[in-house]
């Protein structure tokens, strides 16, 4: 027990060590890369506003056009980012493995953690200077953002440990992520409700575990909105399948890894 | 000390498999510098990685008592894009040692003037090792695992190197790995010889070499 919670504490040690390195690489010496952060959902926002007002839009459920968007957007640019950052952490860091405490899953969580935390200030910031924008605050449930920010967090995460375990065996992997990854912006729920699609069709995307974490973020933020189109149970299924299928990956990675 | 027990490894390349090491068992005994000799790809390095931990073998054991360092060498260790100061911090926060300490002493020890502030990226490989023996020397380990590094920089450098260890060598000890007889002398008292996947340790240098010139 003793030696567990030191292994734990040694851990937590090197993952901080790491998430502090990070954000010098990340965001660099220059302010630009936090400017970045803030600038891409922004953009992304704006860009659905104008598609919004081109085609008369009605956001149901007397949502804001603003947050609506920000709640579907950023669980999902979360989810894009931390895949495409932590399937590249082993790679990007292999010099790092020279030192005997700190494991390829180290590379991983860490980065995984700095986007959640740069992500989730984004998110805060965005939704409250739009709440003081709009003076009115819709908030249902803090606890059910935070808890769908981090499924989509961990279901990244573990998918991108999976895909740089592989590319640590071959590399081409990750070539393969990109254009698998593109239609998920389309299916997830960024700019429409379960609700409004055709039973047929929702009974399909439904199957994908992003759009579930979209509505219940978005039932967190509105009161006046109530999703009955997520499931804890399935996305904690998904969850566990992908960080077992993960964390075995890592294992074999860990042996084959040549440093 | 250190202790390996029935260590193998070996590498596939194009489906044949080749052996470096086999069923290997060696403790090496305390407060004593062993060099270990070898041909070039006679798998010394992997050895040495293995006993570092940084690397598993397809079966066997290692076990460390007390505190081992990392493989001392010219590959990994440092992350380009960061400058030497900032590696420092790095190294000096996972193994729980006073930054600014730890700082100091290797800018110092390093010698790499204003260099040590700019990317590590840009150093040459001489540098690069400097630095890695200088922060190695920053933390107190028991056994410090090191790879043919000590051959680097001028005699003023090497001199410097070799006093540091005297002064620590009540405390600490070294493995070494080289295929220079010169530096092998210079620091250790013994010396095992690494071919066709043993190890064999011998009771003075002088006896390994002349076993190591006849290979």
């Amino acid at each position: 027990m003793r030696s567990l919670v030191r292994g734990l504490s040694a851990q937590i040690n090197v993952v901080e060590a790491l998430v502090i390195r990070e954000t010098r690489t990340r965001y660099g010496r220059f302010a630009l890369g936090y400017v970045w952060a803030f600038a891409e959902p922004l953009l992304w926002i704006g860009a659905f506003l104008l598609a919004f007002q081109l085609g008369r839009r009605h956001i149901p459920n007397d949502m804001d056009a603003v947050g609506f968007l920000a709640t579907g957007l950023l669980p999902f640019i979360l989810f894009r980012t931390t895949v495409s950052r932590t399937m590249g952490a082993i790679r990007a860091n292999k010099a790092l493995l020279y030192y005997p405490q700190v494991r390829p899953l180290d590379l991983v969580l860490a980065r995984g953690i700095l986007e959640f935390i740069t992500l989730s200030v984004v998110f805060l910031i965005l939704l409250f200077g739009n709440t003081i924008y709009l003076e009115h605050l819709p908030l249902d449930s803090a606890l059910q953002i935070i808890v769908g920010l981090i499924f989509s967090s961990v279901l990244a995460g573990s998918f991108g440990l999976a895909v740089g375990s592989l590319a640590t065996m071959a590399p081409s992997v990750e070539n393969l992520v990109s254009p698998l990854l593109r239609p998920l912006l389309w299916i997830s729920g960024v700019f429409f409700t379960a609700a409004e699609l055709p039973t047929r069709i929702r009974e399909v995307l439904l199957w994908n575990p992003l759009l579930q974490i979209t509505e219940m973020v978005r039932a967190g933020w509105y009161r006046s909105f109530d999703s009955n189109y997520y499931s804890y149970l399935y996305l904690c299924a998904w969850i566990l399948a992908m960080a077992f299928f993960a964390l075995t990956l890592e294992r074999v990675a860990r042996r084959k890894l040549e440093i | 000390m250190i202790e390996i027990r029935n260590i193998s490894k070996s590498y596939t390349i194009n489906a044949t498999t080749n052996y470096v090491l086999h069923n290997i068992s060696f403790r090496f005994p305390d407060h004593e510098n062993i060099g270990i000799l070898g041909l070039n790809g006679a798998g010394k390095s992997t050895l040495l990685r293995i006993i570092g931990q940084i690397e598993s073998p397809d079966a066997g054991e290692v076990r460390h008592y007390g505190r081992v360092s990392w493989p001392i060498g010219f590959r990994g260790g440092f992350a380009g894009s960061l400058t030497a100061e900032e590696n420092c911090r790095f190294v000096a926060r996972i193994y729980n040692e006073d930054i600014d300490r730890v700082i100091d002493f290797t800018r110092d020890f390093a010698e790499l003037g204003r260099h040590f502030f700019l990317p590590v990226g840009t150093y040459s490989s001489g540098m690069k090792a400097r630095l890695a023996f200088g922060l190695s020397m920053a933390i107190n380990f028991n056994v410090y695992l090191i790879d043919e590094v000590t051959e680097v920089g001028d005699n003023v450098f090497k001199r410097k190197s070799r006093k540091v260890f005297e002064e620590r060598s009540s405390r600490s000890s070294l493995i070494m790995v080289s295929h220079n007889m010169k530096t092998i002398r210079t620091y250790c008292s013994r010396c095992a010889i690494l071919t066709k996947g043993s190890l064999q340790l011998f009771d003075s240098v002088d006896e390994a070499e002349r076993i190591y010139k006849a290979l």
